[in-house]
């Protein structure tokens, strides 16, 4: 009787921390606003002009258009590496 | 939530309650046992030990399950204080990324402001000098047209 008693004693105590813990994970982060935004078609010049100054302005703001949109991509590969890590650090 | 009432007053139960109630269905045993001893409460003893006994056995249990639960809670805290840190960073980085992307668009566009300025300084100069063939323009917006068609 006493050895079963024993026997049970240690089959409850030890079947109870079979037990799993519970998994929590952290979510997924918003994407900030301004990288969701999608890089505009480049400019065209005015079909009937033939001032130089024309086409450079157009030009211009193409480059411009051009950069942000780059540093756009660039922020992208930023935020995803940033949110990757910090996402992977607490799994 | 019959199962979530139980939990909320299962889990609100100190621990030492259980190894309390074994301890003492331990003693009601033994003592059952002693009296058994008497024929008088011998009907008695036999109907003590079993209960005594199953008694022990569960509050065995329900201390194994609060000791699992004890760590278990202190794992949840544990992650739950990562969580907190992590989002924090995470947070942050949004912020400095929304704060990088305003600071070099103001950059980028500052630029295309400085080189506006100056397209028009020579403007005269230039467009007297040179006049653009219409098909020179033609081929330039050609060029820049998407080829994979225009931006959704």
């Amino acid at each position: 009787m006493k050895k079963l008693l024993v026997a049970s004693l240690i089959v409850f105590l030890s079947g109870c921390s079979s037990v799993t813990g519970p998994k929590m994970t952290m979510s997924w982060p918003d994407t900030p606003p301004d990288l969701k935004t999608a890089c505009p078609d480049l400019n065209q010049v005015d079909a009937s002009t033939t001032k130089l100054s024309d086409a450079l302005n157009v030009i211009t703001v193409n480059y411009s258009q051009y950069y942000i949109c780059k540093d756009r991509v660039d922020n992208w590969i930023d935020w995803y590496n940033t949110q990757q890590k910090i996402f992977n650090s607490v799994k | 939530m019959f199962s979530w009432l139980l939990e909320q007053v299962l889990g609100n139960l100190p621990t030492w309650l259980w190894p309390t109630i074994a301890g003492g269905s331990a003693v009601v045993y033994f003592l059952a046992h002693i009296i058994g001893n008497f024929p008088n409460f011998k009907p008695y003893a036999l109907f003590i030990k079993p209960v005594a006994f199953v008694s022990i056995l569960g509050s065995v249990f329900m201390f194994g399950g609060a000791g699992v639960t004890d760590i278990l809670q202190a794992q949840i805290k544990e992650q739950e204080a990562k969580i907190a840190v992590a989002q924090q960073a995470s947070s942050d980085a949004n912020t400095n990324i929304q704060t990088k992307i305003v600071t070099k668009t103001k950059v980028i566009h500052d630029t295309q402001v400085v080189y506006q300025e100056k397209i028009k300084e020579v403007e005269k100069k230039i467009d007297a000098d040179c006049k653009i063939d219409p098909e020179a323009i033609t081929i330039l917006n050609g060029a820049a047209k998407n080829p994979l068609g225009a931006t959704k």
